[in-house]
């Protein structure tokens, strides 16, 4: 009986409990001027005494039809990056940001990838020699909590415990901003950004 | 008597002091391209085209851009030449550049019946009535490429009423638009150009299909001065195009500014030798706009109607042009017909400039005052006799007015006084009716005349399209 009664219990307390350890910040980003409202990333700035082990997979960045695929790619600080080409021609890829060793990964042909660890925050602007118009962004950030807008705008940040944070907004083309967001349970939080 | 004969269309070429009728064909100044780009109608940038409206001069003093402009504004994506970043980059990359979406190209077509009566120099009078399909072709092609580059071409083909026809490249230029320092303020255009000396009154802004000829087709070369216009092989009045680099700018969103330096196109049309004289020509012209949609665009503090042909505002402006015409011969004869050379030295012309809108009206003109050192030389020889100074005095006034968008009227007076003492002034009408067809399809009436002449004037049915 008492083994029963336990049990209960315990799962009382985790109906309760999960859906708070497992929140989201829901919104929607409008781009004013730009075209659409895609390529906006909204993410959590740094938690005071939090650090988070990188995933240990590569993200992968496609270079397809002469473009960047996706055009912003958001990365946890020490994520590995693999670029990989998917054309018939040659690609390269290398940034001229600071922040990110100013790296030239090279030239290399089809079927083939080369990798960067972005080992500190950063906004990368990722380039490719061959072809000057070709431009992408890998943007490093210090939370795992973090999500790449749409045409739409829309955006869900999924498994955000409950707590104070500082929600960002990057854009290639808009200035950044930011606003205080509280989650317990589903938060929102809509931004309007401009060149 | 009447002459109704394909001879005497040639001597009405020779009418001297006449209306300059011949053709009407000018520049135009209609450019479908940016209709493409912005995916929205003549009408945003023309009251009728190619009379541009409050908003469409700030989009062309803007270098093509639109004022504010933004992304998603601009319909037709540009091709990148250059990621962004490059930008940060130079000079170790290229400055990034871009193409127009599609292939910055767009025509205008105009058909004209002429008839016009004038005077051959027995006193004949001649009477023609020209179906001038096409009286002239346009090709145009306009665009920006990138932020701070815009070029502007025309390519025209124009029909005589003789049956012949001439290709000119009327327009090649390109521009650096914000060059450096504020935005708006140093703006270079390069290449053969319709100058800015003359915004609001040269014949590609107006609505008319004749240009204001007592300003730029005046001939100031005469035995005692200049007797009145002339199409070809005449000296230089105002010219209406030239090979120049310009500067230009706008400053406190209502002063506007252009100094320039130029070689004039004449005599004799494109390729004339003025293009050879050692020297240069300069001009410079400042105005300032009240009230309105300032000259940037800008409207903080502004009410402007709906209506963007409508809004209170008074523009006034000085400019002038100083050039020397040595070394260039025109071929000339005394009152006894003994020929004779005469060079077009040093002259100048000053003249102000005015435009005044008020609700559907649009009142606007140019007073200008020329002086011309004629030096007159051996016909065999080319040594000079003698020199001597003339002056010559020309003024515009023309009121266009909108009775709605679809329909429209315009009236000018033109005054010339000849640099010939012996030359009476020349007084002309010019009167308009429009009927905008569609926004790119317009049917224009146009009656001009001689006011010391009844029997000298042209009637002009034009069907002029854009696409």
């Amino acid at each position: 009986m008492k083994k029963t009664l336990a049990a209960l219990v315990t799962l009382a307390v985790l109906f309760v409990a999960l859906p708070l350890a497992a929140g989201e910040i829901k919104g929607k980003v409008t781009c004013k001027g730009l075209r659409n409202n895609e390529d906006a990333l909204v993410y959590v700035a740094a938690i005071a005494g939090k650090t988070f082990p990188p995933p240990p997979g590569h993200v992968k960045i496609d270079q397809l039809n002469l473009t960047f695929i996706p055009h912003v790619t958001a990365v946890l600080v020490g994520t590995t990056v693999a670029f990989h080409n998917s054309d018939a021609v040659l690609h390269n890829v290398f940034s001229p940001d600071s922040c990110a060793g100013k790296f030239n990964l090279g030239t290399w042909p089809k079927g083939e990838e080369r990798s960067f660890t972005f080992k500190q925050e950063c906004v990368a602007t990722i380039l490719c020699k061959v072809h000057p118009e070709m431009e992408g962004f890998v943007v490093a950030v210090p939370t795992p909590y973090y999500a790449v807008t749409k045409a739409d705008g829309a955006y869900t940040i999924p498994n955000v415990p409950d707590g104070a944070y500082t929600l960002k907004v990057w854009h290639p083309k808009a200035k950044a901003t930011q606003k205080p967001v509280t989650v317990a349970g589903t938060a929102t939080a809509d931004f309007e950004i401009s060149k | 008597m009447l002459i109704r004969t394909r001879s005497a269309a040639a001597l009405a070429v020779l009418v001297i002091g006449g209306l300059g009728v011949l053709g009407g064909a000018g520049t135009a100044g209609a450019v479908p391209v940016f209709s493409r780009k912005y995916q929205t109608s003549c009408q945003t940038c023309h009251t009728i085209f190619p009379k541009l409206n409050p908003f469409g001069e700030a989009f062309r003093l803007n270098g093509y851009h639109l004022p504010g402009e933004t992304e998603e504004q601009v319909k037709q994506k540009p091709v990148s030449l250059g990621a962004d970043a490059y930008a940060r980059m130079w000079p170790e990359m290229v400055y990034p550049s871009t193409l127009p979406g599609n292939v910055p190209f767009a025509m205008n077509v105009k058909m004209a019946d002429l008839y016009q009566s004038s005077h051959d120099d027995t006193g004949h009078t001649i009477v023609q009535n020209d179906f001038q399909f096409p009286q002239e072709v346009n090709l145009f092609s306009a665009g920006t490429l990138g932020d701070h580059f815009s070029f502007f071409g025309e390519l025209t083909y124009a029909e005589n009423s003789d049956g012949s026809g001439s290709v000119e490249i009327e327009h090649a230029r390109l521009d650096v638009i914000s060059a450096f320092g504020p935005e708006h303020l140093f703006n270079f255009r390069i290449g053969k150009l319709a100058p800015n000396l003359y915004d609001g009154f040269q014949e590609m802004w107006l609505m008319t299909n004749n240009g204001v000829d007592s300003l730029f087709t005046y001939n100031p070369v005469g035995w005692n001065g200049g007797t009145g216009t002339a199409e070809e092989g005449a000296g230089i009045a105002l010219p209406a195009r030239t090979r120049a680099i310009e500067m230009y700018g706008v400053a406190a969103h209502r002063l506007f500014y252009t100094v320039g330096v130029s070689a004039p196109i004449g005599p004799g049309g494109a390729n004339g030798a003025y293009n050879n004289s050692a020297s240069k020509d300069f001009y410079a012209r400042v105005d300032y706009k009240f009230g309105g949609m300032a000259l940037d665009g800008d409207s903080t503090g502004v009410k402007l109607p709906p209506e963007n042909w409508r809004e209170t505002s008074f523009r006034i402006g000085a400019f002038g042009y100083w050039g020397d015409g040595s070394g260039v011969n025109f071929e000339i004869t005394d009152p006894d017909g003994n020929p004779f050379k005469m060079q077009q030295g040093k002259f100048s012309r000053t003249g102000v400039f005015g435009s005044l809108y008020v609700g559907d009206l649009n009142l606007f003109g140019a007073v200008v005052h020329g002086i011309d050192d004629l030096s007159l030389r051996d016909a065999e020889t080319e040594t000079e006799i003698s020199t001597f100074r003339t002056t010559w005095d020309a003024w515009f006034a023309q009121a266009d007015w909108v009775i709605v968008p679809t329909f429209q009227l315009s009236a000018r007076y033109e005054n010339l006084r000849p640099g010939d003492p012996s030359v009476p002034i020349q007084q002309t009408l010019n009167a308009n009716f429009s009927y905008l067809a569609r926004a790119n399809v317009k049917l224009m009436l146009e009656y001009r005349r001689d006011l010391h002449d009844s029997l000298n004037y042209q009637i002009a049915a034009v069907l002029r399209a854009a696409f």
